[in-house]
């Protein structure tokens, strides 16, 4: 066992931890913030993303232990008192959810990819998020949540008529 | 789950080669752990001890000096190398294989110097290495090594590294300044993929070198071309120096067909 110190979402916490746990456990099971999920559990499907120190990493392949020190943010602090974050606004009006199983990781690839290019064009979209997979709802509604939420006009590249 | 073991992290160099020379084979060090927890969560590698190495002084140090060139730290990311302005301008291949490396969020764990140490045969980051003479430090309790990619690796997931030694950092040349290159990936997919076959074509001084990944059991090199050769013979060249097999990805036959035909499109390209 290890103690840890991290930062989650703001909220400080000091917890002993399995060194062989990944953040993915420990963020789901240790602190019950099941937001986080766990798709294939070996960096290919994004379901786990979130940031850690301030990058996004796939939290499958992050130990706990190598969160000690760090700060850590997941889904669960991306609505702010309540009221939902931009991003997560276009999600909802677009109809970019469908089971939800990647939408936290695309809600926080989403963010990063904002946060250094605020205007993407649909192909920097479609690169920012090419770690990020979903399996039903189709990316043509992610795209345009993502160029509504970066305050684009809907539509560019042709995506309300493809 | 991911089976047991221990977890250190050490605040000094000499403290984390302290404990691979007392470990050796029965440590793994973990650097950005794309590769390494998903092996140890496959059960493929089973340590005792895993040694995280991004908490030593400098780890993620990406610097520049005049006399050695560009200098890679151990915990260097490939989205630190991405991020780099003077990597973007004066080494533009490397950062065009770093692109092509799995996706964002790997990229910004995954490490430059993990990737050629696991030696995979796809490593995106070799092909460019190897064509910009780059070498690596290799160090260990007993002192340090410089050996050039041309001869680090050994064969499929192997290198010259002994059980106690780490790559302490990559030394890309400044000689290399000024190389123009491309490198092409074959990807059962658009988005993020291991390679079927990846082509660099880099050029110099009217000097040319070809760096192909995942078709022989380690990352070739093929120097010796100029500008004043024909591309039949930088096919022929190259062809002679990789020895594909088929796999899960695909057939020899096909990976020959795309090496040769990548090196015909990039021949041109960087022209």
């Amino acid at each position: 066992m290890k103690t840890i110190q991290v930062t989650v979402n703001g909220k400080h916490y000091t917890r002993d931890v399995v060194e062989s746990r990944t953040l993915l456990r420990f963020l789901r099971e240790d602190l019950g913030l099941t937001g986080t999920k766990e798709g294939c559990g070996a960096g290919e499907c994004g379901a786990c993303t979130v940031f850690f120190d301030g990058r996004t990493v796939n939290a499958c392949m992050v130990l706990a232990a190598e969160a000690d020190g760090r700060t850590v943010e997941t889904i669960e602090g991306e609505a702010k008192d309540g009221k939902l974050s931009v991003i997560q606004e276009a999600f909802h009006m677009h109809h970019a959810v469908q089971c939800g199983f990647c939408t936290s990781g695309m809600i926080l690839s989403t963010r990063e990819l904002l946060h250094s290019n605020p205007k993407p064009t649909v192909e920097e979209i479609k690169d920012g998020l090419e770690g990020n997979f979903c399996r039903c709802t189709g990316y043509q509604q992610i795209i345009e949540a993502i160029l509504d939420a970066s305050g684009q006009p809907v539509g560019e590249g042709g995506l309300k008529h493809a | 789950m991911l089976q047991e073991f221990r977890y250190a992290a050490p605040k000094s160099r000499s403290e984390l080669l302290g404990l691979l020379a007392e470990h050796g084979a029965k440590a793994k060090v973990l650097a950005g752990g794309t590769d390494l927890l998903v092996n140890i969560r496959s059960g493929t590698i089973k340590p005792e001890l895993v040694i995280d190495l991004k908490r030593f002084e400098d780890a993620g140090a990406l610097t520049w000096d005049p006399a050695e060139g560009l200098v890679v730290g151990p915990a260097t990311t490939i989205n630190d190398l991405l991020r780099d302005p003077r990597v973007r301008r004066d080494f533009p291949l490397l950062a065009v294989c770093a692109h092509d490396l799995a996706s964002y969020q790997i990229r910004n764990r995954a490490t430059v110097i993990g990737n050629v140490v696991n030696a995979s045969p796809c490593s995106d980051m070799a092909p460019g290495l190897l064509c910009l003479g780059a070498r690596a430090v290799v160090t260990s309790v007993r002192g340090s090594r410089s050996v050039p990619f041309t001869d680090f690796f050994t064969g499929v997931k192997k290198t010259v590294l002994a059980a106690d030694e780490i790559v302490e950092r990559i030394v890309v040349p400044a000689a290399s300044v000024g190389t123009r290159g491309e490198y092409r990936k074959l990807k059962r997919i658009t988005g993020h993929d291991l390679g079927i076959v990846g082509v660099a074509v880099a050029r110099q001084n009217g000097s040319v070198k070809i760096g192909v990944s995942s078709a022989a059991p380690v990352p070739v090199l093929v120097a010796g071309l100029k500008d004043s050769n024909t591309v039949d013979e930088a096919v022929a060249a190259t062809l002679k120096a990789v020895s594909p097999i088929s796999d899960i990805r695909c057939t020899k036959e096909y990976r020959l067909f795309m090496v040769e035909t990548f090196v015909r499109r990039l021949w041109e390209e960087t022209k």
